[in-house]
C-alpha cells in the first residue's frame, strides 16, 4: 500500500527536472556530495518505518526519492550559471564572496579581526563583528576540506554552488521534520516540494551566495531537532537542537524567528495543558545552552539578553520554571494550601509581567514585529529596500503555486489530529503567514512550512484515494508521542483520550469510495502536481535566474543580447584608477564596487550608518557646487551612477532618486526638501515640466550629461529617456567640478571624476557693482561663464 | 573578468593630465607601509624650480627704452642671478612654451599697452604658464591693453578701463601736474606680510597708474597695496558721470596672487612704480606740513615684491614625514585605537638658495576623519617638527594633516592616510576585576556540583544498603 502511492513521487520529481536534462554535467558533482549524507540520514528511518513492506524496499525507495529531490533541486538552480557564467550574480553576495575570500586567504582569526578600511570610507567597517559569519565559515570550510583532499576548486566555485548544494540538505531536513510531524510519505512529498518550490529557489540559485541559502537548512534542521527533543525529552536531541540553533544564529538574522517560535510553542502547550517533563527538559536545556551559544557570535553579542525580541524566550523560560515548580508543589501540598499559593504566585507573576511590559514599551520600541511596521513608516532607508515592501497576493501564488491553496488543508489535518509537535507546525504556519504578508523577504520563512503542510494534505488525500480498500487500524496520525505523554506525565493530567476521539472520527468518510471517484481524484491531484512542477521550472527559469550583474535582452528573433555594462565599468575602475581612489555611489552598488573593482566605497549595502548614507544622498540631490563641498570633505575621487535611460533599465539611480532625497531629508531637513523635487502638481518628472531643483541637482546632471545630444531612434527627439518615456528637460548640462571619466557601452554605468580645485579663480562676472558696461564681457571666454541654464 | 576579488592589482595610472601630474611630482610611498599611504602635496612649482634665486626670465617690454628707464630694477634682478631675456611684447619670435616645455621660469610683463602679444604668446599661454608653476610680474599703466585686462580677470582681478587712473585729491605728490594721479601711497596701506613687502618702513610709495579691484570672496588674491580711503579710479580728464570703478580702500594699486599650485603673480597698476625715476625722486605729499622724503619706498618694495614673486622668499617645502607608535620605528599596517603615536615632519624654507629648516611656532597637526579629532601644535625638535599624542578611541580611516597657510608663504599641505582599527579579539582585557564575582560563582558552581554528585552517589548507595 505504501509502495503504490509512493511510486508517484519519482514522477513528481522527474517532471521537475526533465526540462533541465541538458545539465548533465552537474549530476556527477552532485552525486558525490549527495551520497554520504543522504545515505546516512536515511539508513535509520527506513528500517523503523515499514510494517507491511520489507524494510529494505522502503529505505531504498526513500533514499532514491530524496536523492532525486536533491538532484532536481540542485539542477533547477543552475539556470543562471549555465546561461551566463559561474560568478556571483547579485549585489549583496559580492560582499559575502569578498569576505569569504578574505577568510580563505587569511584564516579565521584574521577574518574575525578584519577591519575593512575600504568600506564606509572614512569610517571603515569591522567586518568580523558586523556579519553573520556562518555563510563564510561554511564556504571556507568546504573549500578547506576540498583542498585538503586535493580537490583544488576555486573559492568562487564553492561560493557559487553552495546554495544549490544546501538546498538538498534543506530537502532532507524538511523530510525529517515532516516525518516527525506526520509520516514518511508526507515527508518525502515535502522534500520534493521544497526542492523545487520557487519561494525558496529565489534565494538559493547558483550564484546567489546569500545567508538565506544556508539559513533555511539550519532553520528546518533546528525545528526537526526541536520536535524530536520535545517528543523524546532527551537532552541529547536538545543539545543537537542547540548546536543547530547556533549554526542558524551564525548564519542569518532570521534566527529571531526560531527564538520566538519555540517559546511560543512551549507557551501554547502550557496553555493547552500539555505540559510534560519532556517539554520541561527540552526547553530548559534549549534556552540555556542556546542562549550561551548564540551569544558567542560577535555580531549578536549581548542582544539575546538585552533586546525585546529575545524577551519572549526568557519570559517563557521563567514561566516554565514556575509551572514546573507549581506541579511539584501540587504533589506535596494539600489542595487548600496549593490554591492559596497558586493565587499568590499568579498575582505576583502577573504584576511582574505587567511591569516588564510597561518598562519595555517605554524603553524599547524596537520589537521585531513592531519594528518592521514602525520602520517602514519612519525610516526611509529601511522602507527603500525593495525586499521590505509588503507582499502582494500575486507573489504568494507565484512563489508557491498550488501549495498555497493546499496548505490550509494540511494545517486543518494537523489541528484536527493535534499533538505536541503539530501544535508547533500550526504555530509555525500561522506566524510565517503573518510575516510573509508584512515583508516580501519573509516569504522565505513561509515556504518550508507551506511545503510541509501541503505535503501532509496531498499525502492524506492520496492515502484516502489511492490506498487499498482494507483499512488500516492505526492511521499515521496516531503517533507514539501521545502515548508517551500519558506514560511519562503519569497521573498529572490526561488529555490523550480526547485526541483519540478525533482520530476515530476521521476514519468514517473513507468508507464507500468507488473506484471511479478514486481514480478521478488521483488523476486530478497528479495533474495539479505536474502543473506545479511545470510552474516551478518556468518561474525559476524566467524570474529567479536572471542575474543582476549581467543583463540580457531578447531581440525579436529570439536571439539574446548580453549587456555587460556593470562589469565593463567595474573593470575600468579596477584598471584605470588609483588603487586608493574613493568612489562615491548610491549604496546599492557599494558591495559590487568593493568586490569587482576593488576600490574604496563610501556607503554600501550594509546600511548601518544612516547619516553617512544621508550625506551621500545629500550630495546626489544638491546642486553641483554644494555637492562639491560634500565630496571634498569626503575625499571623493570618482562618482559612479547607474543610468538606464538609453536601454530602458528601470532600476537606475533616477528611479531610486526619491529615496536618496528622502533619506537626505531625514538627516538634513534644512537643505533638502522632498517637495522641491516635485512639480507643483506633485509629479516627479524629468522633462521640461520637472522642478528646477531636480533639473539642476547633481544626480540629474550626471545622469543626463551629454544625453541631450543623443538621438536613440528616429521616432523620438534627442535626449529621450526610454525608462521614463520623456524627453529630458535640461539638455544643456555643463559640469564645473566634475568631468566625465567613463561611460559604459549602453550608458548603464557612468563614472565621473571629481576635479581638483581650480588653480586660480577667474572672475565670473564684472566686479563693478553699479552699471557694469557690457563692453568687455564679450571678450571673456565662454568657458569661464558656467551659468546654469534651465 | 573582474570576478576575482583577490589581491588588488595595483594601478597607479590615472586618467587625466591633472591627476597624472600630481602623481608624478608629488606622491611618494613610505617604505614599510602596506595599508597606509602617504601623499605629500608640495608646491608643483618647487619640483620644477632650481633651488636658487636664479632662473630664466623673459621680460616683455612695450619698447626697448623701458630697459633703460627701469635699469635699476633690472640690474638688481640680474645681480641676484636672474637670467633676463628682453623682448618687445610684439616680437614675432616670442614663445613661452616649446614642445610642451616651459622655456622660462619667470615672466615679467612690462608692456601695459600691448594689444596683441607677438609669437605664440597670448593670455591662454600665460595662464597655462601660471598653471604650470611659472611666476609672473605684471605692470600696467593707464594705457592698459586688453590682454593684460584679460589676464587680470583670469587671475581674479579686474583692471579699470583704458585711460583711467587712480586719483587721490588728498595724497598726491607735490610734483603732480594737476590731475592728482601721482599718488603718494601710505605704507600703512601695505599688506602686513614682511615676506611679500619687506621690512616695514616709513617711506611713502609713489604710484601713478591704473587701479584694480579684486573679488573679496577670492581667497587667493592678496591686496598688497591699496589706495587710501580718499582715492578712486576714473578718467582724470573727464567729469565724473558714473560711479567710479573702484573707490577708497577697494582700489588696489598692487595685487598679488598665489595660485593653488603656489605659482605667484603680482599685478602692479603702475609701470612707473618700477622706474628709475620713481626709485630716486624725492617725495612729499602736497598737503601742507607733510614730511619730505629724499627717496620713496619704491625700490625696497619693488625688490621685496620681486623676491616674493620669483620665489626667493617665503618658499617652504615638506620633507620626510614619519609616524609610528611611540617606542617603535616603523608604522604598523594599521594603528589600534588609543595608541600613543609620534608624528614628525620636516619643513624647510628656501633661504639664499639653500633649503634650511623652517622656524615657525604655529604649525599645527590635525588628525582628521571628516572632522579633526585631534588638533595640536607641532614642536620644533632639531631639524623637524614632531608631536606625540594619543589616538582617539574611534576607529576609521584617518589622515595626519598639516595645513600651513600663512600670508606670504607657500601653502604647505601634507596629508598622510592611516587606518585606525579597533581592538583585536586578543587585545581585550582577559580578567576584569568587576567580573570576579562571576568567576567565583562559576568555579563555586563547578565545585558544588562535584561535591553534590559525589554525595548523591554515596547517599544512594547507603539507601540501598538500608
Amino acid at each position: 500500500q505504501n509502495l503504490s502511492f509512493q511510486l508517484n513521487y519519482p514522477h513528481e520529481s522527474s517532471a521537475s527536472f526533465s526540462p533541465n536534462m541538458a545539465e548533465h554535467h552537474t549530476v556527477s558533482e552532485c552525486k558525490h556530495k549527495a551520497n554520504p549524507n543522504a545515505g546516512g540520514s536515511l539508513s535509520g528511518n527506513g528500517l523503523s518505518g515499514g510494517l507491511t513492506q520489507p524494510a529494505g524496499w522502503q529505505s531504498l525507495l526513500s533514499f532514491t526519492i530524496l536523492f532525486l529531490a536533491w538532484l532536481a533541486g540542485f539542477s533547477s538552480r543552475l539556470f543562471a550559471v549555465i546561461r551566463f557564467e559561474s560568478i556571483i550574480h547579485e549585489f549583496d553576495p559580492w560582499f559575502n564572496y569578498r569576505s569569504t575570500h578574505h577568510l580563505s586567504t587569511n584564516g579565521f582569526y584574521e577574518f574575525l579581526n578584519w577591519f575593512d578600511e575600504r568600506a564606509w570610507y572614512p569610517l571603515g567597517r569591522i567586518v568580523g563583528g558586523t556579519v553573520y559569519p556562518g555563510l563564510m565559515v561554511t564556504a571556507g570550510l568546504i573549500h578547506y576540506l576540498l583542498n585538503l583532499l586535493h580537490v583544488t576548486v576555486h573559492i568562487r566555485d564553492v561560493c557559487v554552488f553552495l546554495a544549490p548544494v544546501f538546498s538538498g540538505l534543506t530537502a532532507i531536513s524538511t523530510f525529517l521534520l515532516t516525518r516527525e510531524l506526520w509520516n514518511q510519505s508526507a515527508g518525502l512529498l515535502a522534500a520534493c516540494f521544497i526542492a523545487i518550490v520557487p519561494g525558496y529557489i529565489s534565494r538559493s540559485v547558483a550564484g546567489s551566495f546569500d545567508n538565506e541559502g544556508i539559513a533555511i537548512f539550519a532553520l528546518q534542521f533546528t525545528y526537526y531537532l526541536w520536535v524530536k527533543s520535545v517528543k523524546t525529552g532527551s537532552v541529547f536531541w536538545t543539545i543537537g537542537c542547540c548546536l543547530s540553533y547556533f549554526y542558524m544564529v551564525s548564519a542569518w538574522g532570521g534566527y529571531v524567528f526560531i527564538i520566538n517560535l519555540i517559546p511560543l510553542h512551549v507557551f501554547v502547550l502550557l496553555l493547552m495543558q500539555r505540559y510534560s517533563r519532556r517539554l520541561y527538559i527540552a526547553y530548559s536545556t534549549f534556552y540555556i545552552v542556546g542562549l550561551v551559544l548564540s551569544m558567542q557570535i560577535p555580531f549578536v553579542g549581548f542582544q539575546p539578553i538585552r533586546t525585546s525580541e529575545h524577551m519572549a524566550a526568557a519570559g517563557v523560560f521563567a514561566l516554565l520554571q514556575a509551572y514546573a515548580f507549581l506541579q511539584y508543589l501540587k504533589d506535596r501540598l494539600t489542595k487548600q494550601e496549593f490554591q492559596t499559593l497558586f493565587f499568590l504566585g499568579v498575582s505576583l507573576a502577573a504584576g511582574v509581567v505587567f511591569l516588564t511590559v510597561i518598562y519595555l514599551t517605554y524603553t524599547e520600541l524596537g520589537c521585531l514585529y513592531l519594528y518592521s511596521v514602525y520602520a517602514k513608516i519612519h525610516i526611509p532607508i529601511i522602507a527603500s529596500v525593495s525586499e521590505h515592501q509588503p507582499t502582494t497576493w500575486v507573489s504568494f501564488f507565484f512563489d508557491l503555486h498550488i501549495l498555497v491553496c493546499t496548505f490550509p488543508a494540511g494545517l486543518w489535518f494537523c489541528i484536527k489530529n493535534v499533538n505536541d509537535e503539530r501544535v508547533f507546525v500550526a504555530l509555525y504556519a500561522i506566524s510565517a503567514v503573518y510575516f510573509a504578508g508584512v515583508m516580501v523577504r519573509l516569504m522565505l520563512t513561509l515556504t518550508p512550512v507551506v511545503c510541509m503542510l501541503s505535503a501532509i494534505a496531498f499525502s492524506s488525500v492520496f492515502e484516502h484515494y489511492l490506498g487499498d480498500d482494507t483499512k488500516r487500524e492505526n492511521p499515521p496520525a496516531e503517533d507514539s508521542s501521545d502515548e508517551d505523554d500519558k506514560r511519562n506525565s503519569g497521573n498529572l493530567y490526561d488529555k490523550a483520550g480526547k485526541v483519540r476521539k478525533h482520530v476515530s472520527e476521521q476514519d468514517k468518510p473513507e468508507e464507500g469510495l468507488g473506484p471511479n471517484i478514486k481514480s478521478i481524484v488521483t488523476m486530478l491531484m497528479l495533474m495539479l502536481l505536474m502543473m506545479f512542477a511545470v510552474h516551478c521550472t518556468w518561474v525559476t527559469s524566467n524570474a529567479y535566474s536572471s542575474p543582476s550583474v549581467v543583463l540580457a535582452s531578447y531581440n525579436h528573433d529570439g536571439s539574446r543580447n548580453i549587456l555587460d555594462d556593470f562589469r565593463e565599468a567595474y573593470y575600468w575602475l579596477r584598471q584605470n584608477t588609483d588603487e586608493h581612489a574613493r568612489v562615491m555611489s548610491w549604496w546599492d552598488y557599494g558591495y559590487q564596487i568593493a568586490g569587482m573593482a576593488n576600490r574604496t566605497t563610501l556607503v554600501d549595502n550594509n546600511t548601518w550608518n544612516n547619516s553617512h548614507i544621508a550625506l551621500v544622498g545629500k550630495a546626489m540631490s544638491s546642486n553641483e557646487s554644494a555637492a562639491y563641498e560634500i565630496m571634498k570633505s569626503l575625499d571623493v575621487d570618482y562618482v559612479l551612477i547607474i543610468f538606464g535611460g538609453v536601454i530602458g533599465y528601470s532600476g537606475d539611480d533616477i528611479n531610486k532618486f526619491l529615496w536618496m532625497v528622502r533619506i537626505a531629508e531625514g538627516e538634513h531637513p534644512k537643505d533638502i526638501r522632498e517637495s522641491d523635487y516635485f512639480t507643483p502638481q506633485g509629479e516627479f518628472r524629468v522633462d521640461k515640466a520637472g522642478s528646477p531643483t531636480l533639473l539642476n541637482c547633481l544626480m540629474y546632471k550626471m545622469s543626463y550629461y551629454r544625453f541631450g545630444e543623443m538621438q536613440l531612434d528616429f521616432r523620438t527627439p534627442p535626449g529621450f529617456d526610454r525608462t521614463r518615456n520623456a524627453e529630458i528637460g535640461n539638455k544643456d548640462i555643463r559640469l564645473k567640478h566634475l568631468e566625465e571619466a567613463f561611460t559604459s557601452e549602453h550608458w548603464l554605468v557612468r563614472i565621473y571624476r571629481v576635479k581638483k580645485q581650480e588653480n586660480r579663480q577667474p572672475l565670473e562676472h564684472k566686479l563693478r557693482s553699479v552699471l557694469a558696461k557690457q563692453k568687455y564681457t564679450s571678450k571673456k571666454k565662454g568657458k569661464k561663464l558656467n551659468k546654469k541654464s534651465v | 573578468m573582474a570576478t576575482d576579488g583577490s589581491a588588488a592589482r595595483d594601478t597607479n595610472c590615472m586618467a587625466g593630465p591633472k591627476r597624472g601630474r600630481r602623481v608624478t611630482s608629488m606622491s611618494l610611498r613610505l617604505p614599510g607601509t602596506l595599508l597606509s599611504y602617504a601623499v605629500f602635496v608640495l608646491s608643483a612649482g618647487l619640483a620644477a624650480q632650481v633651488v636658487s634665486g636664479d632662473g630664466k626670465t623673459l621680460v616683455l617690454l612695450d619698447n626697448p627704452n623701458i630697459r633703460d628707464t627701469h635699469s635699476v630694477f633690472f640690474r638688481a634682478l640680474a645681480d641676484r642671478g636672474f637670467d633676463l631675456t628682453f623682448k618687445t611684447a610684439d616680437d614675432p619670435g616670442l614663445s613661452l612654451i616649446k614642445y610642451g616645455q616651459f622655456l622660462y621660469d619667470h615672466l615679467i610683463i612690462f608692456s601695459p599697452s600691448v594689444e596683441d602679444f607677438g609669437g605664440n604668446i597670448n593670455v591662454e599661454t600665460i595662464t597655462a604658464f601660471i598653471d604650470g608653476g611659472g611666476n609672473v610680474l605684471v605692470a600696467a599703466s593707464s594705457d592698459i591693453g586688453d590682454p593684460l585686462r584679460e589676464l587680470g580677470s583670469e587671475c581674479g582681478i579686474e583692471f579699470d578701463e583704458e585711460k583711467t587712473a587712480v586719483i587721490d585729491h588728498h595724497n598726491y605728490d607735490v610734483s603732480d601736474p594737476g590731475e592728482h594721479t601721482l599718488i603718494v601711497a601710505d605704507p600703512e596701506n601695505l599688506l602686513k606680510a614682511p615676506t611679500i613687502v619687506g621690512k616695514p618702513t616709513e617711506k611713502p610709495i609713489l604710484f601713478k597708474g591704473v587701479g584694480m579691484v579684486a573679488d573679496p570672496d577670492n581667497p587667493l588674491v592678496l591686496d598688497i597695496l591699496t589706495g587710501s580711503s580718499t582715492s578712486y579710479s576714473y578718467f582724470p580728464d573727464h567729469p565724473i558721470t558714473q560711479y567710479p570703478h573702484a573707490v577708497g580702500k577697494n582700489t588696489l594699486l598692487i595685487a598679488g596672487l598665489q595660485a593653488r599650485n603656489n605659482a605667484r603673480v603680482v599685478f602692479s597698476g603702475s609701470l612707473h612704480f618700477f622706474s628709475d625715476a620713481f626709485f630716486n625722486s624725492a617725495v612729499q605729499k602736497a598737503t601742507p606740513g607733510s614730511e619730505r622724503y629724499p627717496k620713496p619706498g619704491n625700490q625696497e618694495l619693488a625688490e621685496a615684491l620681486s623676491r616674493w614673486v620669483f620665489k626667493e622668499a617665503g618658499v617652504l617645502r615638506v620633507g620626510a614625514v614619519t609616524h609610528h607608535p611611540v617606542g617603535e620605528n616603523t608604522p604598523p599596517a594599521a594603528y589600534t585605537v588609543t595608541d600613543l603615536v609620534e608624528y614628525s615632519i620636516v619643513i624647510e624654507m628656501l633661504s639664499e638658495g639653500r633649503w634650511v629648516p623652517f622656524d615657525g611656532d604655529d604649525i599645527q597637526l590635525e588628525f582628521v576623519r571628516i572632522d579633526p579629532f585631534v588638533r595640536t601644535y607641532l614642536k620644533k625638535n632639531g631639524g623637524k617638527y614632531s608631536v606625540q599624542f594619543k589616538l582617539p578611541d574611534v576607529y576609521g580611516v584617518f589622515q595626519f594633516k598639516v595645513d600651513y597657510n600663512r600670508l606670504g608663504y607657500t601653502h604647505l599641505y601634507s596629508s598622510t592616510q592611516v587606518s585606525v582599527r579597533p581592538l583585536q579579539h586578543t587585545q581585550y582585557e582577559r580578567f576584569i576585576p568587576s567580573a570576579y564575582p562571576y568567576y567565583a560563582s562559576v568555579f563555586s558552581m563547578m565545585a558544588g556540583l562535584f561535591i553534590f554528585g559525589f554525595v548523591f552517589l554515596h547517599m544512594k548507595e547507603k539507601e540501598k544498603a538500608d
